[in-house]
């Protein structure tokens, strides 16, 4: 796939990763913000800096992409890597809280739908993505 | 023939020694990216045609001229101690620094055995290197291996049993030019007279060093026979220059093998350069860095939590199972109360410590701590610390113990001593339990949050510690910074754990046997004299709380949190469990006790915790500091700032949490 | 401008450059030495925006303090882009 692909697609996924860290710290600061159930918001303070974090190397790299400059390549690698790593992260602790309430005996009240956050499904994309660059990519980066 | 070869292994940092010696030897230890993490002699055994190997893991070294305490260890047991073969461990992506070290190394007459580890790495950067021609030239062994994959053991060994049985040595040396070469006969002539040191060292070795002006050389020379004439050759020459022109000469020999050896390659900007841009760059390199560092702590604390539920489940099944069955009730009491308990309130956070270590190693082995450090270095360098404390104040958060033993890579003394005295602060995972407990019913809304400030109160501590040291007693700059950043590499499971593991086990040695027999001397105090009531005011425990008593009143601690804080000393988990003995309940029912009891407020729970968090190291922590700044002096100095600084942050914190909330 | 020599300290990200001289102290100089930073080795500088720098020499790369990269000095030759 092409630069403009990948220009495109990280434009995308900054924007994303940037609007809803924005809102989620937004949420936590003044409480539950009305209307925006469907994003799963977590009222997590950190997660939130997080997502804009990834979401600012995607943009700094489109940004760089657009002017031209090889680097901007790299920069939406590395948040593909990001965005999947974190991706990872949320789906480990997912787990582990499943793990834990039905070790505790409280598997009923427990649910998937409660533990999606927004680090989970924005990695989805982001998988995507490094699943058509980032291979390549890493294995560039260790064999040299 | 000789039935028992001792070898060491040497090189640059982060060849790949250790994990070749582990693949020698099936030790399990340390293997990592950290440049100059091989801080400890390291020996193992293996054997090969009915040889038996003494395998010495040498921390790295990039040359024979030792400037850290790392490359003291490296540079005098191959001096001194005499290994029968050095092998040095030479890293073939990175060939022209690495045999540096080799030229320097052949100059010892020492046999060498030259390992061209991370083969497969250069293989796949499509440049080989055509070992048998590198042999050739450098009239040394040159043996293919591949650490990682344990290739090439076999050969290496061989190898060496037939330098080992080679006699004598013949010096593989490189001319330095007329000027130079008469001035190393001119010092090999004043040396002989002096018959101690042409024993035990090669002349030519020490006239090259002289002449470079190494500081060690010259103080073993000093006071012998032949200081005078040396001193005279020495003081005619300007020692700067000859230094930089001998070093010239050694890189010139190189490169005039190099091209015979490998297709010159020149690569413009590898990846591993690429993803430097993103991960230092000026405005995402420190968010990058602190993103990371909240997945790091997500992990570790929650996905450990369904291994904590089980940990628990079990011990406190086994609790019961003993308290009910076992006769008689004193043994019963000991076992139970005593050392289950104890004990398995110290084991519950294993899961934290090896998560958080897993983490770190993963981290560390793909080459990312590396470059944290180099980002963190501006920050730590205007708060006085080196940029090398940077994974010590990390691990610091897992352990104090191997924090302060992660030390040993930062090189001035000054710094370590540093690093040392403030990494206490960094709240370890042994103080969590404290804070669970105490903030989940004290502040059952906030609790997180208030995790969340001791955490920062502990490295604000750190940092004005770290200022204040600064300014009194370590005045000085933070030594220069100079690190290598290692090629980004994708950790391998097998690394990752064994890393994580002799880390993590040091916990586990320690809940076996300071915790354990902390734990019986608690039970002893609180079960004697005979016949009181366990843990009540008449027991050894009660009596010593009630003297220390007024030391803690104006914190708002009576003589049962006085009494917990001194066993605390052990191991700072043990400061719950030896609540729950005082109040005379079990885990389970420890938090309505403390609820329950008039003296406990929340402003004082709060002083409890931060006394907690900075009061005197444990026991095994001060058991390192001791060892590893070898003064008792400072050991008692960190004792002593610990307490003086945790009563004072106690009562400030305590009673300002009182003006608000009431009730101190 | 071939001929000017100037600390490492103050070439901008990117630029090469060919090592003149070291001026750093006994031990640091050889522990330099060992590291690839001698006389004529060609050094990259890779990053220059914080208080370190990255420096590459041969197939290694170091970060090295301001302080350090002052002592070595360098031929002010080529700049890539
Ligand atoms: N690809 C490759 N990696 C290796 C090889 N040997 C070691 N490594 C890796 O290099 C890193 C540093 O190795 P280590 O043994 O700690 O180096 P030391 O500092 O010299 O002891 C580790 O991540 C190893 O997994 C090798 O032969 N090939
Ligand atoms: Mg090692």
């Amino acid at each position: 796939m092409s630069d403009t692909a990948k220009l495109v697609f990280g434009a995308v996924l900054g924007v994303l990763y940037l609007v809803i860290g924005l809102l989620q710290m937004v949420g936590a600061v003044v409480g539950p913000l009305p209307g925006l159930d469907a994003l799963s918001l977590t009222g997590n303070l950190f997660g939130g800096f997080v997502l804009l974090v990834v979401g600012a190397v995607f943009i700094a790299g489109v940004r760089k992409l657009a002017a031209g400059s090889g680097e901007g390549a790299i920069f939406v690698s590395v948040g593909f890597l990001l965005s999947v790593a974190f991706g990872l992260v949320e789906l480990l602790a997912l787990c582990a809280l499943g793990l834990d309430a039905y070790l505790v005996g409280e598997w009923a009240e427990w649910s998937v739908a409660d533990a999606v956050n927004p680090l989970l499904y924005l990695a989805v994309l982001g998988a995507v993505g490094f699943l058509a660059w980032g291979r390549t990519f890493l294995r560039g980066l260790t064999a040299a | 023939m000789k039935r028992e070869i001792r070898i060491a292994l040497t090189g640059n940092p982060n060849v790949g020694k250790t994990t070749l010696f582990n693949a020698l030897t099936g030790s399990r230890q340390h293997v990592g990216n950290w440049p100059g993490v091989t801080v400890e002699k390291k020996t193992g055994k293996a054997s090969r045609n009915g040889c038996e190997f003494e395998v010495v893991d040498l921390p790295g070294t990039y040359s024979l001229t030792a400037y850290s305490a790392d490359e003291v260890v490296a540079r005098d047991f191959i001096l001194d101690e005499k290994p029968d073969v050095v092998v040095q461990v030479v890293d073939a992506t990175n060939l022209e620094r690495n045999l540096y070290l080799t030229t320097q190394l052949a100059e010892l007459r020492t046999p060498i055995v030259v390992a061209l580890n991370m083969a497969d790495m250069a293989e796949a950067q499509g440049d080989p290197i055509d070992y048998r021609r590198l042999s050739a030239f450098l009239e040394i062994p040159v043996v293919r291996t591949v650490g990682t994959r344990g290739e090439g053991l076999q050969d290496l060994l061989d190898a060496a049993i037939r330098e080992a049985e080679t006699s004598p040595h013949h010096e593989h040396t490189i001319g330095y030019g007329n000027e130079v070469e008469t001035l190393i006969a001119t010092l090999v002539d004043a040396l002989r007279t002096d018959a101690d040191l042409s024993g035990r060292y090669p002349l030519r070795w020490l006239a090259v060093k002289l002449l470079e002006g190494d500081e060690n050389v010259l103080a073993m020379v000093r006071g012998g026979a032949a200081f005078p004439r040396v001193e005279g050759v020495l003081s005619s020459i300007d020692a700067d220059e000859y230094e930089a022109a001998m070093a010239d000469k050694r890189y010139e020999a190189i490169s005039a093998v190099l091209p015979q050896v490998r297709k010159a390659s020149f690569r413009e900007m590898s990846p591993s350069d690429m993803v430097d841009r993103v991960v230092t760059d000026r405005y995402l390199g420190i968010p990058i860095f602190l993103a990371l560092m909240w997945g790091a702590f997500e992990l570790t604390f929650t996905v450990a939590t369904p291994f904590m539920t089980a940990i628990d489940t079990v011990v406190a099944w086994l609790a019961e199972f003993v308290a009910g069955s076992i006769e008689p009730a004193w043994l019963a009491s000991l076992l139970g109360d005593g050392i289950i308990g104890g004990v398995g309130s110290v084991l519950i956070f294993l899961p934290n410590i090896f998560i958080l270590f897993l983490i770190l190693a993963i981290l560390e082995d793909s080459g990312y701590l590396a470059r944290a450090a180099f980002i963190m270095d501006r920050p730590l360098y205007a708060l006085g610390l080196p940029g090398k404390s940077f994974v010590p104040m990390l691990v610091g958060f897992g352990c104090n113990v191997p924090a302060i033993m992660a030390t040993r890579s930062i090189e001035g003394e000054k710094d370590r001593l540093l690093t040392i005295l403030v990494n206490p602060f960094m709240s370890c995972s042994a103080r969590l339990p404290v804070y669970i407990l105490f903030a989940g019913v004290f502040f059952p809304e906030q609790a997180g949050s208030v995790v969340f400030f001791l955490y920062v109160l502990g490295i604000a501590v750190a940092i004005a510690s770290a200022k204040l040291f600064r300014s009194t007693i370590l005045p000085g700059e933070a030594s220069p910074f100079v690190m290598e950043m290692p090629p980004y590499r994708i950790p391998t499971a097998k690394t990752a754990l064994l890393h994580m593991w002799s880390r993590g086990s040091m916990y586990i040695r320690k809940a076996g046997t300071i915790i354990l027999a902390g734990v019986l001397v608690v039970w002893v105090l609180a079960s004697f004299p005979f016949g009181v009531e366990y843990g009540g005011a008449e027991s050894f425990a009660g009596m010593i709380g009630h003297v220390l008593e007024p030391l803690v009143a104006p914190l708002g601690f009576d003589w049962k949190v006085a009494v917990a804080l001194i066993f605390g000393f052990i191991a700072k988990e043990i400061v719950v469990g030896s609540l729950g003995t005082l109040y005379g309940t079990g885990e389970e029912t420890l938090p309505t006790a403390l609820l329950a009891d008039p003296g406990l407020s929340a402003a004082t729970a709060l002083a409890l915790m931060v006394f907690v968090l900075l009061y005197t190291p444990c026991v095994a922590a001060l058991g390192v500091i001791r060892k590893e700044t070898g003064s008792w002096k400072w050991t008692g100095f960190s004792v002593a700032y610990g307490l003086v600084v945790a009563w004072i942050l106690a009562f400030v914190v305590g009673h300002g949490a009182g003006l608000f909330m009431g009730g101190m | 401008m071939m001929d000017g020599t100037c600390p490492l300290a103050l070439l901008a990200a990117g630029t090469e450059a060919k090592v003149a001289d070291i001026r750093a102290g006994k031990g640091m100089q050889a522990r330099l030495f060992g590291m690839g930073f001698c006389p004529d080795a060609r050094v990259k500088v890779q990053c220059a925006d914080r208080g370190s720098i990255i420096v590459s020499v041969g197939d290694a790369r170091y970060a090295l303090s301001r302080g350090i990269a002052m002592k070595i000095l360098v031929g002010c030759a080529k700049e890539t882009a």
